[in-house]
């Protein structure tokens, strides 16, 4: 029971708000607390699931984080310079970011370059895009394009309803769709997994593009939410959703994690910043009470591994 | 049966509609406080607590000027000052610092104005009724109860007529910051606005040094091999200027590149001192927040009334707006500003 990611890191998180809740009764158990929570995790959360996929492959994208401000930023452009409705816009937008993907993909599949080296590369490219699009920022959207990213549903605002939608539709494909669950085979033996007849480079190009797809979606939702396309979005975030998707169980080897296990890695990095934000942690030491989480996740992990 | 299906699939849209709540249609600049109660106490408690929402924490200018005089300004007034942000230069981040420190309804808000990406998250602290100020740049679309800070545009124009008196009003000259940044973008254009009125000055472009001391000096570094007779920079950030100054001096070019730029740190003092630097334009930052702080405080507990009720009379009884103002540096008063 205990090797299982998703459980251990479940009980962990029980665990840290149960213990919240006794120290910070009047501000860490509330409806409002918890929803900006999960309004703040949304958008990595989206972002995470494409990144387990890829990870489960043995690969990730550094691009993601510039991918989801040249969607906001694209989206805004168009809609602010160029009057194109929103939904065009939209369409324009995820269009982008897919073709981003696809390039990422198709670049490192059929040329062969390393995946870091050309997300790395693609990431200073998207940026710059993002910076020329964005510029000192872009606002007064349409107000259909803010909704989407503003209503809220049963009280809670809507990119929390996406984030469920994409992790519940991305777990379900995870389980019962043989094309997902042959990027399991990739990650653990590539070779193997050649030999069978997978078409691994057409799979892993398809994983580039889906994962730009959802950066994409990311970026839509948070400019719609923000009313306002930031150069500066995802700013990071590359590193925040591959540490929430090894916190949530995958490998840098590959082969491992369930789509569940990025949303409750990127919970648990949420609640931990709120506790920060809660405590009056000062900024110096977020990051690095961050970064020894992970070290001690991974670590615990390596041992069990071994003990096994 | 499939009609059945058919109706309980019709009042589950029909549930999800009314539970529906669509975002306002106006995010407009009008005052809203005829519809939110401050929340006003008249003794002052040690748990009083006023919080700072900045990003890039431990950027030195925010540690020396902003923070420092927040802190003693607490001090003094025996209430709790806290700083809050990412230790980036993260907007998404910062508004995720502030949604999730408005439901604790602190006493109020001192917001480090960065981007207009942050005015919705300005106005729902305000309709918290959280007395709210922004300082540093001002914020287009927030409804915040008050700005104080500087006025980019003018520490542009500022840095503009400069360049052009030492310049003798003609040479090449390049202005670099952070691109994108909404301040340094109008800081850029006051700089620009004054120079396209000299036909011999010719603009070479704008540069991104991402605040960044290094990637100034390379980019500077550049601009003198591809432009041997470049004849000024202007810098809009905190590290344009020793970078700028870095390279400057690296290819004996005292003098022959002039630099202007903003900040009026110790280490540009020194670089002005040495004659490398021309010429400074400094904000009074432990004004934005030493004033921001008090003004907050007054609003809390009403210092002063205007009438019996304020907020529901829809007056905000302190300053709309405050401009501090710049200080001006070169070599002829760079000692007095020498600790």
């Amino acid at each position: 029971m205990i090797k299982d990611r998703v459980v251990t890191l479940s009980a962990t998180i029980l665990l840290l708000c149960i213990v919240m809740s006794f120290l910070f009764p009047s501000q860490f158990p509330t409806v409002d607390n918890f929803s900006q929570i999960m309004l703040n995790l949304s958008i990595d959360t989206i972002v995470a699931v494409g990144m387990m996929l890829l990870m489960i492959s043995g690969v990730f994208d550094l691009s993601v984080g510039s991918i989801v401000a040249f969607s906001g930023g694209l989206a805004g452009y168009l809609m602010y310079y160029h009057d194109v409705n929103f939904l065009v816009a939209i369409v324009a937008a995820l269009s982008g970011s897919l073709l981003i993907g696809f390039i990422n993909g198709f670049l490192i599949t059929k040329i062969g370059i390393n995946p870091m080296i050309q997300t790395l590369a693609m990431m200073g490219v998207v940026r710059g895009l993002s910076l020329m699009l964005s510029g000192a920022g872009i606002q007064n959207f349409p107000y259909e394009y803010n909704y989407i990213g503003q209503v809220k549903i049963l009280s809670l605002q809507s990119p929390i309803w996406y984030m469920f939608a994409i992790v519940l539709i991305f777990s379900y494909l995870f389980k019962n769709i043989a094309f997902f669950r042959r990027y399991y085979f990739i990650g653990s033996n590539e070779k193997a997994a050649h030999l069978s007849g997978i078409e691994v480079e057409k799979m892993k190009l398809w994983g580039f593009v889906i994962v730009g797809l959802l950066a994409g979606i990311a970026g839509i939702l948070l400019s719609s939410r923000l009313g306002a396309a930031l150069s500066t979005s995802g700013k990071g975030l590359e590193l925040r959703v591959i540490t929430a998707v090894i916190l949530g169980g995958a490998s840098l080897a590959g082969g491992q994690g369930k789509i569940v296990g990025a949303f409750l890695g990127a919970a648990f990095m949420g609640i931990v910043g709120n506790i920060l934000i809660l405590t009056r942690v000062s900024g110096y030491w977020q990051e690095i009470i961050l970064g020894i989480i992970l070290i001690l996740a991974v670590g615990i992990d390596q041992l069990i591994q071994k003990k096994k | 049966m499939n009609s059945i299906k058919a109706l309980l699939f019709k009042l589950f849209f029909i549930v999800l509609l009314s539970a529906c709540e669509a975002p306002p249609r106006t995010g407009g600049s009008g005052n809203n406080l005829h519809s939110t109660e401050i929340i006003t106490v008249d003794t002052v408690s040690a748990n009083e607590e006023y919080v700072m929402i900045t990003t890039a924490i431990n950027m030195p200018m925010y540690v020396n000027h902003d923070q420092a005089a927040f802190k003693m300004w607490a001090k003094k007034m025996g209430v709790k000052a806290s700083i809050l942000g990412p230790s980036e230069w993260d907007i998404p981040a910062q508004i995720a610092t502030f949604e999730q420190v408005i439901p604790q309804k602190p006493a109020g808000f001192l917001v480090n104005g960065t981007d207009p990406g942050i005015a919705q998250v300005i106005n729902k602290a305000v309709d918290a009724g959280i007395p709210t100020v922004v300082y540093d740049s001002d914020i287009p679309g927030a409804r915040q109860h008050s700005f104080i800070g500087s006025d980019w545009y003018e520490m542009g124009r500022l840095q503009g007529e400069r360049m052009v008196k030492i310049l003798n009003g003609k040479g090449k000259v390049v202005v670099m910051g952070i691109l994108g940044m909404t301040n340094m973008e109008a800081g850029f254009q006051g700089f620009l606005d004054v120079i396209k009125k000299y036909p011999a000055m010719e603009f070479i472009g704008k540069y991104d040094d991402k605040a960044n001391v290094e990637l100034a000096a390379k980019i500077t570094a550049d601009l003198i091999v591809a432009h041997p007779d470049l004849a000024g920079v202007a810098g809009f950030d905190g590290n344009s200027g020793p970078g700028i100054a870095l390279s400057v001096k690296e290819a004996n070019k005292i003098g022959k590149v002039k630099i202007t730029t903003v900040d009026a740190e110790p280490e540009h003092l020194q670089l002005v001192k040495e004659g490398v630097i021309d010429y400074l334009v400094g904000q009074k930052r432990e004004l934005f927040t030493q004033m921001g702080a008090q003004m907050l405080f007054d609003m809390r507990h009403k210092t002063i009334a205007f009438s019996k009720n304020d907020a529901k009379a829809g007056v905000v009884p302190i300053p709309k707006k405050i401009i501090t103002g710049s200080i001006e540096i070169d070599k002829s008063n760079v000692d007095l500003f020498i600790k």
